[in-house]
């Protein structure tokens, strides 16, 4: 019985630029097979996904669907050859019926263009019969409960003959009880020979659906093993990166400061907001640097947000400087002396299309207002300083943000609080899809706030990161703060062990 | 090899293919009817484009935001009644035109608080505020024209000339100056550009998006209210019905060819003048070549559609 894999991909690579987001990657899914893809943001795993759609023509490698080779970048092409995909986020449309989201583009017609709506009905209900899912196919879809468009989605999938399904975190947005539906629904077309990839943070989906596991990391494919020869805490390792070969170094070599200069500047103190996180209370020193890990989903983003007054906590206090700080918003916040960096810096964080100067002034406009106008000279000079002082390159003020490099973007994000001299500075995931001479920047940068008397709060769930720059780490686990570490004394391996266990 | 450059040297002249165009177009012209380069001639294109201009470079900033302005019609009408009346009433020029424009500073910064505080879709506020507006408009002047009679200092704005040029020109350049003025060198046109450019960034910078929003909607009120006085000054009269349907599409069309996104992003006053003169030259030519007005008005349509075409090229 040696049938090939559905679907295989050889040697994939793709190169934007001069990143490498992909390098040498194989992946495959035999006939009723679950495979998880696992890796942190920016590892490959999106980029991977879109070659097997077709979306992304790859620089190198193939793919093979029932050991035939296939033309690759083309979605219609990987359609037709039944690779479906369904996205965290929902690909219907919402105030139509369920039948006609299934058929929606391609419905079976009478001719003259009429609809075939009896043969339209009569192939969804065989589908719903032999895969064993129940939906009422008259239902507006924005009617239903996530976990039920899920479905629909599954059903669209089928209709269009799919063998293999691509599911890009398919459970981000339902809640536990629908998480085990799916899971009924996932094995249904495991039974019936589909092959499944299965993208997802949480160990526990990992551990109760899936077969095989692959899991990625800066673009390579690091381990690809059974689900029945892997355990919670060698899995928390490969996630977060525990390469002991060359982390020690970087590690061991830091200074470590618990608790700074020994003055509270941020006090938390039970903040909670409904279904996202509760309960969570820690104090953040001046001079120190304190970061918070744990998986993807644990809702530190959430919190942080929150902190900065981008979001609103339903309750706890927080006290900045020794004085009460519930933010409305961040123009407070950065009134208070507070720097935010968002993880994704495209979305929340630069404006691509303005000059790297005009980037740079960006929260501190009021510095450069002269009898209500801007002085151009002072902020082109302020610039200069920033731009060689953070080592930007190109090193010119007056280029667009859009044309630097990811690792120059980010420090023209970062840069931009630093000329503010923040009492407090946050960071969410501060060198994601950063090249490795940029990021070791980026963390002297931090280790200088730190050291000029600032408090460095980061986000991070890179934990060669946190081993690097942290002198206290806190570990978050599904929305509650689990534990609080010096960072001189705890070693990498009780980090893991407490990510995973807690999160069993 | 060839084509490759040629690629290349396309692009390069992109941002400034709409002044190439127009220079072609008024060559083309010139050859038809040598009437069109005179001077004369060339004033009055600039003097047809004042009412359209003014509220172009003063809307511009709120296209750069993604947003629109669909109120401005109705807006000069109304200015021009209110000021009709209040000069009807015995009240000095400055009091005559700090109502007319600050009737239209009103308007617009209701519908910028409307668009910032409720964050409804621009082009809802400002369709309802056009109708509202209207209506007021026609309660407040009837179906009558209301004829402007011995008021110099007023019909001055509109017909008088200052250093041999119309003063309406005058007016319109001066405006056009302040507008590239507070985008270049001040921190509001900064921030309209963040905010078109990226408002969730804009907003985690620490910037009052509400603010910025009202304020530059209530510029747009403020250009299309001295666009009414300018015209009523013009004409000699005020009516409910001035600023007719359509009168917004020329405003947004003179925007938008001058290159600025209608999603919001990239734009400038200084392109905005570039479209207006696209326009101006287009129209004014197929009047001196006697083309039909009918005709004319599907010859711009189809010049829109294809000037914007171009523009996604790049």
């Amino acid at each position: 019985m040696v049938e090939p894999p559905l679907i295989r991909g050889i040697g994939l690579g793709k190169v934007y630029g001069n990143l490498v987001a992909l390098d040498d990657a194989d992946l495959s899914v035999r006939a009723g097979e679950v495979r998880a893809l696992i890796g942190s943001n920016g590892a490959g795993k999106s980029t991977l996904i879109k070659i097997l759609t077709g979306a992304v023509m790859p620089t190198a490698g193939s793919v093979e669907m029932a050991g035939e080779p296939v033309r690759l970048g083309s979605p219609p092409e990987m359609i037709r050859r039944g690779v479906a995909c369904i996205y965290q986020h929902s690909n219907l449309a919402p105030a139509m019926p369920v039948l006609d989201n299934i058929f929606l583009g391609r419905q079976p017609t009478l001719g003259f263009g009429f609809v075939d709506r009896k043969r339209q009905r009569r192939e969804a209900r065989e589908l719903m019969q032999r895969f064993a899912i129940d939906l009422d196919l008259d239902a507006t879809v924005a009617a239903l409960p996530t976990v039920k468009q899920k479905e629909v989605e599954i059903l669209k999938a089928l209709a269009l003959d799919a063998k293999v399904i691509l599911m890009d975190e398919p459970t981000g947005w339902l809640a536990a009880a629908d998480v085990r539906k799916l899971h009924a629904s996932i094995r249904a077309l495991k039974a019936r020979g589909v092959g499944i990839v299965y993208i997802s943070h949480m160990l526990d989906e990992i551990f109760a659906v899936c077969d095989t596991m692959t899991v990625m990391r800066d673009g390579h494919v690091i381990a690809e093993v059974d689900v029945a020869d892997m355990d919670r805490p060698r899995l928390v390792a490969l996630m977060v990166g525990d390469d002991l070969a060359k982390s020690s170094a970087g590690a061991s070599l830091a200074k470590r400061i618990p608790r700074g200069n020994g003055i509270v500047r941020l006090r938390c103190r039970g903040l909670g907001k409904r279904g996202l996180f509760r309960d969570i209370s820690f104090d953040v020193n001046a001079g120190e640097i304190f970061c918070i890990t744990g998986l993807i989903g644990s809702k530190r983003t959430e919190l942080i947000r929150s902190l900065f007054g981008a979001d609103r906590f339903d309750s706890g206090s927080v006290e900045f400087d020794g004085k009460p700080a519930v933010f409305r918003n961040p123009s407070q916040a950065i009134g208070a002396s507070i720097g935010f960096v968002p993880e994704d810096r495209h979305r929340d964080g630069l404006m691509l299309g303005l000059s790297v100067a005009e980037n740079l002034v960006m929260s501190a406009l009021g510095r450069y207002r002269r009898f209500g106008l801007l002085d151009r000279r002072k902020m082109a000079d302020a610039s200069r300083r920033s731009v060689s002082s953070l080592d930007i390159q190109p090193p010119d003020g007056d280029k667009q943000v859009r044309l630097l490099s990811g690792g120059n973007q980010q420090k023209v994000l970062i840069g931009k609080w630093l000329s503010l001299s923040p009492r407090l500075i946050i960071l969410d995931e501060p060198t994601v899809g950063v090249d490795v001479g940029a990021k070791a920047e980026i963390y002297a940068m931090l280790r200088a706030e730190r050291d000029r008397g600032a408090a460095v709060l980061v986000v991070s769930s890179d934990i060669e990161e946190v081993m690097t720059i942290a002198d206290r780490v806190a570990i978050m686990v599904a929305g509650k703060l689990t534990a609080v570490h010096d960072a001189d004394k705890v070693t990498r391996a009780e980090i893991i062990r407490d990510i995973g266990e807690s999160a069993a | 090899m060839r084509v490759v450059s040629a690629g290349a040297v396309g692009r390069r002249l992109v941002p400034h293919a709409l002044p190439l165009v127009i220079l072609v177009i008024v060559i083309v012209f010139s050859i038809a009817q040598p009437a069109f380069i005179k001077p004369e001639n060339l004033i009055g294109i600039v003097r047809q484009m004042t009412l359209v201009g003014i509220m172009a470079v003063c809307t511009t900033f709120v296209i750069m935001t993604g947003g629109v302005d669909l109120s401005v019609g109705p807006v000069l009408a109304t200015a021009g009644l209110v000021s009709f009346f209040t000069m009807q009433a015995g009240m000095p020029l400055p009091i005559v035109l700090a109502t007319g424009l600050g009737l239209g500073l009103a308007i617009g910064v209701v519908n910028g608080a409307i668009v910032a505080f409720l964050q409804l879709p621009p082009i809802i506020v400002t369709l309802a505020t056009l109708s509202m507006v209207r209506g007021a408009a026609l309660i407040l002047g009837g179906p009558d024209l209301h004829l402007i009679r011995d008021e110099p200092a007023f019909t001055f704005i509109g017909t008088g000339t200052l250093f041999g040029l119309p003063f309406s020109i005058i007016l319109f350049v001066a405006v056009t100056l302040a507008m590239i003025f507070v985008q270049r060198r001040t921190p509001l046109g900064l921030l309209v550009a963040a905010i078109g450019d990226n408002e969730r960034a804009a907003y985690l910078s620490g910037h009052k998006i509400a603010a910025t929003k009202v304020t530059i909607y209530g510029i747009s009120g403020l250009g299309a209210a001295l666009a009414g006085i300018v015209q009523s000054s013009q004409v000699h009269t005020a009516a409910a019905t001035y600023g007719p349907f359509g009168t917004e599409l020329d405003v947004i069309a003179a925007v938008v060819l001058g290159g600025t996104s209608i999603a919001g992003g990239s734009g400038s006053v200084a392109r905005t003048v570039v479209g207006l003169l696209f326009l101006g030259v287009v129209s004014n030519g197929m009047n001196i070549l006697n083309v039909p007005i009918d005709i004319q008005l599907m010859a711009k349509g189809a010049i829109i559609v294809v000037a914007l075409g171009l523009g996604e090229l790049k």
